[in-house]
């Protein structure tokens, strides 16, 4: 694992978490239902209940986290994109210069919103009633969300460092009351988990082809035997899907618990650090039995499985504080400034990474 | 009578704990200890939703905040006070409202699935012009042609007779269904019809071999015309489409490809459908030519005998995609 060597273990605090699925359950499905009968202007409420439950069952030091997302600027943020999607899509219909024109410009001013989405879900997070803030300005955010993203879709090859300014982008800008978060991790490591997963993919593919060829090979010994059964002519098919669905759930969650790790065990708050310990194959087991569940359950296990997958992520991640936390945080003060007033208005729109 | 509760207080500026107790009496609240002070009254604050084990906050007009972990004291005092939770805080809190809420999603859920998503695919595909569905399928035919179909043995003057008799019908509604009716040789597929996106018609000598009739093979033509007619396979898409990506959608980032099966046996559902609509087209097309329906009847249940028969029982019904030939054979009987 890749965890700094200042910080002493033994001061290390881990994050507590203390959702049930039980409890979570019955908020998701009242939200469920509201959303329906109000179709779905109430899902900006559900959104800010669904927060509310898990930033407050996390805790820290004995401090719990909290969201203040106001529901209103939510709807507000949510409606301007149906209807920007709405009518690009009915323009592209019936006059496609102005759809394309609209999708052109929606393109265009994608990496403001983002911007301005990370300055109100920081805004509206807290810690002991001081809030977090983003000071990302919007030339950077044009320069990863707009030119190397667009990039990186034309060469996959620059994706992994596209992504790492991404995150660079974000945690450098990101701040708790006064004190800034900064990011240390380099391209080097996300090129080497994206190398180690394209291995992954190699591998999977070279078992694809060998036993799609051996399938292939054996519909051949028996169409001379006489009429084959059809399953015989999707049996390649058959493989290349099962091939692909394993390739898929093993990797996804490699990447997922790898990029975790690199990014918490790079990121500091001021001179303190995070250690997160996420294990790809632990990982893995839970996904996948959280997608089993699911299916099995109809859907219902749905809500059980947030909690389950979330308790995993955060209880194997901790804050170790330079020196002492109470020292640290009497010293923390409420950031005034003119984003204040600027965030109150500000909408959110839902972009997450 | 006043009620007092430990509690953590942050004072929105800084981010110093003070532990500190809550004292309430009449409208007023107040926090002592720690270095702190506060009187206010009881209207101007605000108490979060309880949320499981999570601490509730009890925030001040300041933007201050008193943490509370103290579940039972907390609602106590609150009980005091006269505090009434949120309408929806008690719904989530009650079994019935939980259960009734569950119920009525999954009732929806359902009905957006069985009927909202066969009714809205058909509006879109009855307005999309033939010409774009066609295209849909260009190369369908082709592809067969090279992997599973074997030219026609059939001699020409048999395959003219039978288009001919074919092309004589009258559709019930007037409207008239373009199509090409092909004959192919599979013995991969034995006997079997297709009906596909291009408007190809595509019959087996296999199953022209097992007619004893020549109107059950105007039979077979007209179910087949029946797909046609309701654009079923594009249909098919679009269903298969939207319930692909609302499934992946929401069991989230597991894998894509792995929720399509579970989609699959979902659309599997609107196959049957689609069977039932080109039995119900081919009957009234055979009606509406004084051919009795019963022909078709009398080809599916030899097609299921030649299939390897009988497999197709209730037991297996839900996942096969043609609804039992027993039901089918019934309806058309009953026509």
């Amino acid at each position: 694992m890749e965890q700094e060597s200042n910080g002493n273990p033994a001061s290390a605090l881990p994050f507590v978490f203390s959702g049930k699925g039980s409890e979570y359950f019955s908020i998701w499905i009242v939200n469920v239902a509201l959303t329906i009968i109000t179709l779905g202007i109430y899902s900006a409420w559900a959104k800010v209940r669904k927060l509310q439950y898990l930033y407050r069952n996390t805790s820290l030091a004995g401090s719990s986290f909290d969201y203040h997302g106001n529901p209103i600027a939510i709807l507000k943020g949510r409606l301007i994109a149906f209807g920007a999607l709405v009518g690009s899509q009915l323009s592209l219909q019936f006059a496609p210069m102005i759809g394309i024109a609209l999708l052109i410009l929606l393109g265009i001013i994608f990496p403001w919103m983002i911007k301005r989405s990370l300055q109100f879900k920081l805004f509206n997070s807290s810690y002991r009633g001081l809030r977090f803030g983003f000071d990302g300005d919007t030339g950077g955010a044009y320069r990863v969300f707009l030119g190397l993203t667009v990039a990186a879709s034309f060469i996959g090859f620059i994706w992994p460092y596209t992504h790492q300014q991404i995150k660079k982008y974000q945690h450098d800008n990101s701040r708790y009351g006064q004190t800034k978060f900064s990011f240390s991790a380099t391209p080097g490591q996300y090129y080497k988990i994206y190398m180690i997963a394209g291995l992954l993919g190699l591998l999977a593919l070279f078992l694809i082809g060998v036993l799609v060829g051996g399938a292939i090979f054996q519909g051949m010994m028996s169409t001379q035997q006489g009429p084959r059964s059809p399953f015989a002519a999707i049996l390649p098919i058959i493989f290349v899907f099962l091939f692909f669905a394993v390739y898929q759930i093993i990797v996804g969650p490699f990447i997922q618990a790898r990029l975790q790790n690199v990014v918490w065990n790079n990121t500091k708050l001021g001179e303190h650090i995070f250690v997160s310990n996420v294990s790809a194959r632990k990982l893995f087991a839970i996904t996948f039995t959280n997608f089993i569940l699911i299916i099995l359950t109809l859907g219902l296990y749905k809500p059980f499985a947030t909690i389950r997958l979330l308790r995993y992520r955060l209880e194997t991640m901790a804050f170790v504080p330079h020196g002492s936390l109470e020292d640290f945080l009497a010293g923390q003060a409420q950031q005034r400034s003119a984003t204040g007033e600027e965030t109150a208005e500000m909408f959110d729109v839902d972009i997450s990474f | 009578m006043s009620v007092m509760i430990q509690a953590n207080y942050f004072d929105g500026k800084s981010a110093t704990r003070h532990v500190v107790t809550l004292i309430v009496s009449g409208d007023r609240a107040r926090i002592i200890g720690d270095g702190i002070a506060r009187d206010e009254s009881l209207a101007s604050l605000r108490v979060s939703e309880p949320m499981g084990s999570a601490p509730r906050l009890i925030t001040f007009a300041d933007g201050a905040i008193c943490e509370v972990t103290d579940h039972a004291g907390l609602n106590d005092l609150l009980a005091q006070t006269g505090y009434q939770e949120k309408t929806v805080v008690r719904w989530q809190q009650n079994g019935t409202w939980v259960i009734g809420a569950l119920l009525f999603s999954m009732a929806i859920v359902w009905g957006a699935y069985r009927f909202g998503l066969p009714v809205f695919a058909d509006v879109i595909a009855q307005q999309l012009p033939e010409k774009s569905i066609a295209k849909l399928g260009e190369h369908v035919l082709e592809s067969l042609d090279e992997s599973v179909f074997k030219p026609s043995e059939l001699p020409d003057a048999r395959q003219k007779e039978i288009i001919a008799g074919f092309e004589k019908l009258v559709p019930p509604n007037g409207k008239k269904v373009s199509h090409t009716i092909r004959f192919r040789n599979s013995p991969q597929i034995g006997a079997n019809a297709f009906a596909l996106p291009s408007g190809d018609i595509v019959m087996t000598d296999e199953l022209v071999a097992l007619t004893k009739d020549d109107r059950e093979i105007l039979g077979v033509l007209a179910h087949e015309l029946g797909h046609l007619e309701k654009r079923h396979s594009l249909r098919q898409l679009l269903q298969g489409t939207i319930v692909g990506l609302v499934i992946s959608w929401y069991v989230g980032d597991v894998s894509s490809i792995l929720a399509s099966a579970p989609a699959a046996i979902l659309q599997a559902r609107y196959s049957r459908d689609f069977e039932r609509e080109a039995d119900a087209y081919g009957a009234a097309l055979l009606k509406h030519n004084h051919i009795s329906p019963g022909y078709l009847a009398n080809m599916l249940e030899r097609l299921e005998k030649a299939h390897g028969g009988g497999k197709d029982d209730e037991g297996s019904d839900y996942f096969s995609t043609h609804p039992g030939t027993r039901e089918r054979v019934r309806v058309l009987r009953e026509q």
